[in-house]
């Protein structure tokens, strides 16, 4: 195991490949002298991933186009690229059509590209094969690692020279309007997940959900242009800085990333290798249902990301010109037979639309009607043309906290941070130069629920706060927080249970942290707050099982023994609520309890139906409710039984029966089959009766009714 | 629950009984608890009191409760984590 997860992958890709791959890849990257084996190979090779002044040697021995790939993926700060991206990398910088796969077989075997393996794959043979495979599994990806990303060296030469210079006022963004859209998101989501379809598009109701949302919809405060579909754009940068994460089809809120706390370098920083992992998003179409095979865009906005970098610090570039190069050089951009509307202008949306609002690019009206671009320092960092900026000044005191909860938050003196608090403790309700926020119970009950306090709440008002936050807030938050703490909800506690209340004052003060639930009952929230060390177990239970049977009752249907060696809390809970307790003795490790129509009317009235009552007895008896039971339970539900006269008719023989039963005209006249030869009569019928089975032959009837 | 009697482990280890995977709500004070039980929603999802300020709930079903209690507008906090 080693300290980088990085290599750590590669040495899990490492031991998927056939020893002959990897005797081959070795002897490229690791030069073991002699026979080592397989285990010794791979731990060779990721020697020579920690060891830079080995991994420049390798590096400057393979081809330039493959050197500039690796350089492109550092500067991407995404490791992982589909292998199309790849080629297109290659192909867009010069290397042959014909020759780019051939260039990717080669950086595999050279060990400073990997293939990412699908889990079903076992074993890899052979690059060659594993390729071939792309469009039966749907696309595939390479990735490298950053210790060798970072270190390959990026000619530049042969990059154009597209920047010119104009003057004018420069526009730069605050780089906090996606974080902010995520919050806005993060709300939507929050109580209500957004659903995936097996196509891994969205249900309709989430599609509308995220077509209409005013706030998420809206052009940015100092936007521009108007994006496709930005609550789509929105979702997707959210989940691929995993501020939401894929549940089995439901996408969930995840906590706001860690990089927010950091400042708004990192944020940014954090955000920007997801513009290459766009997938459902596209700027000529929008949100696509489902993901974009084929997409060039990941790959052409790095490559004009990097075009822009190469450009003079103070030049500016027009879009459309940058566009130009990029489709005359994109392979994408290259086919005959691509349709009209795939050629439609792209990058002023990504510029423009994406870049500028993330503080990536500046921009400047060009004299046109249009605008021209450059990177700003951020971008130049993050694109490793330049040192990380100083951090920017901030103005503490930002927020305006209304009597009537509203707060007033002034943008120059966001931080992500901020932004990422103020996300769980209140609803955004406008974006601009200035948001609007309203505090409500259930967003108060968010943020306490995500580990604010009501200290840390009323902190952070006076902190950021340009006048004291109102006394009426400050009581409003208290309640709601005092109301909190009048119920606790534990999902999955342990309970301890101790022989004597000396024992578990003994716990207690040996350090062991939990709430007092009975003089020898103590409630932790987690097993993993349990230190064993400390403890002997007598017993366990655990009440994420089936429960066990340890019920039986008796032949009356209403006398349950209960076995109290395998007993458990849910049953001796749920048992007094429908059985009255008849005899404490734990003899014979038994516990008697007797179904009463008192104990059963009690549990009726409390809610427990006939289902419940069988279920009940499957479970802990191991067999249906007994009749006697679901008498006691359920008379009561049932229509009310009624005394009524009737005779009772005898004939020879059940044939008789039959045909008295069937015949519509004797059919009638009879209330109910009692037995195969007996039939109820109501003395009103006995003589139309009589009158019939005389016209039948029938010459006397024996007992006739009186 | 009875399933045996724990000894003493004489200033050693403590002997006690593990009860894991218990769902819990835990009231401020019985009358809430009351209040709670009372309610027709929570019958088939409350197995019943452990003690006057704490209610057992089936397995599975905390979700169910938790959404139930805040209909009941009430804002119970969440300790540790719902599987």
């Amino acid at each position: 195991m080693n300290a980088d997860p990085a290599i750590d992958r590669v040495s899990a890709t490492l031991e998927r490949y056939d020893e002959p791959l990897l005797r081959k890849v070795a002897a490229r990257l690791a030069r073991p002298r002699g026979q080592w084996p397989s285990d010794e190979l791979i731990r060779k090779c990721l020697e020579v991933l920690e060891n830079p002044p080995v991994l420049d040697r390798r590096l400057a021995e393979l081809p330039q186009s493959g050197q500039r790939l690796l350089a492109l993926m550092a500067r991407s700060r995404q490791m992982e690229w589909p292998l199309g991206s790849v080629v297109e990398l290659l192909v867009t910088f010069g290397e042959e059509d014909v020759r780019a796969a051939g260039m990717v077989q080669e950086l595999l075997e050279a060990g400073v590209l990997f293939p990412v393996l699908n889990p079903a794959t076992n074993r890899i043979g052979s690059f060659g094969y594993w390729m071939s495979q792309a469009l039966v599994s749907g696309g595939l990806n390479v990735f490298t690692v950053p210790c060798l990303a970072t270190r390959a060296v990026f000619p530049s030469t042969d990059l154009p020279e597209l920047g010119e210079t104009l003057t004018g006022p420069v526009i730069e963004t605050d780089g906090l309007e996606w974080m902010l859209r995520i919050g806005i998101l993060w709300q939507l989501v929050v109580g209500t997940p957004l659903r995936r379809t097996q196509g891994g598009g969205l249900f309709k109701r989430d599609v509308d959900r995220l077509a209409q949302d005013p706030l998420l919809n809206a052009r940015p405060a100092m936007g521009v242009v108007d994006l496709p579909d930005p609550g789509f754009l929105t979702a997707e940068l959210g989940e691929r800085i995993g501020a939401f994460k894929d549940h089995d089809g439901e996408v969930r809120v995840e906590p706001l990333p860690q990089s927010w706390e950091g400042g708004l370098w990192e944020a940014i920083e954090h955000l920007f290798p997801a513009l290459f992992r766009l997938r459902h998003w596209g700027p000529f179409d929008g949100f696509r249902g489902e993901p974009m095979l084929g997409n060039p865009f990941p790959s052409a906005y790095l490559i004009a990301l990097v075009i822009l970098s190469h450009q003079k610090e103070d030049a500016w570039v027009r879009p459309a010109i940058l566009e130009d190069w990029i489709t005359e050089h994109h392979p994408y951009w290259q086919s005959d037979s691509m349709r009209p509307s795939r050629k439609a202008p792209w990058l002023s949306a990504f510029l423009l639309g994406i870049c500028f609002p993330m503080r990536l690019v500046a921009i400047i009206a060009d004299g046109e009607g249009s605008y021209a671009v450059r990177l700003t320092p951020v971008g130049r960092w993050l694109l490793g043309k330049g040192d990380k900026p100083t951090t920017p000044a901030t103005f503490p005191r930002t927020l305006l906290v209304q009597p009537n909860l509203e707060i007033l938050a002034y943008r120059q003196g966001l931080t992500p941070g901020l932004i990422a608090r103020l996300t769980r403790a209140a609803t955004w309700k406008t974006l601009g130069a200035a948001c609007t926020l309203q505090v409500e119970a259930e967003t108060v009950y968010r943020a306490l629920e995500s580990g604010e306090t009501l200290d840390s709440l009323t902190r952070m008002l006076d902190q950021y706060g340009t006048r004291p936050t109102p006394s009426g807030v400050v009581d409003l938050l208290r309640t709601w927080s005092n109301k909190r703490d009048r119920i606790t909800v534990y999902p999955a506690a342990t309970l301890l249970e101790f022989g004597s209340p000396r024992e578990l004052e003994e716990a207690l003060a040996r350090g062991v942290s939990g709430v007092r639930a009975t003089e020898t009952v103590l409630i932790v929230s987690s097993e993993d707050q349990v230190d064993f060390r400390h403890f002997r177990l007598a017993g366990t239970r655990d009440y994420g099982l089936t429960p066990e049977r340890c019920v039986t009752v008796e032949s009356d249907g209403v006398t349950l023994s209960v076995d109290l060696t395998k007993s458990d809390l849910l049953l001796e809970t749920e048992l007094p609520r429908i059985a009255e307790l008849v005899e404490r003795s734990t003899a014979n490790n038994r516990r008697i309890y007797r179904l009463t129509p008192q104990s059963l009317t009690q549990a009726r009235e409390s809610g427990w139906l006939l289902s419940s009552l069988e279920q009940w007895f499957l479970q802990r008896v191991g067999q249906p409710a007994t009749p006697a039971a679901r008498l006691l339970l359920a008379a009561a539900m049932v229509e009310a039984p009624r005394w009524q006269r009737h005779l009772v008719l005898h004939v020879a023989n059940p044939e008789i029966a039959d045909g008295l039963e069937q015949w519509p005209t004797t059919r009638e006249l009879i209330a109910e089959r009692l037995g195969p030869t007996t039939l109820a009569v109501i003395e009103e019928n006995a003589e139309a009766i009589n009158k019939i089975l005389a016209g039948l032959g029938v010459v006397q009837i024996k007992d006739q009714p009186k | 629950m009875d399933i045996g009697p724990i000894r003493g482990g004489g200033g050693g280890r403590l002997p006690v009984k593990l009860h894991k995977r218990v769902c819990l709500v835990m009231t401020e004070d019985a009358v809430l608890a009351e209040e709670i039980l009372a309610r027709k929603k929570l019958a088939g999802d409350v197995v019943g009191r452990l003690t006057e300020r704490i209610l057992l709930v089936r397995p599975g079903r905390i979700e169910s409760v938790l959404q139930e209690l805040q209909k009941m507008g009430h804002t119970p906090q969440v300790a540790g984590k719902i599987a």
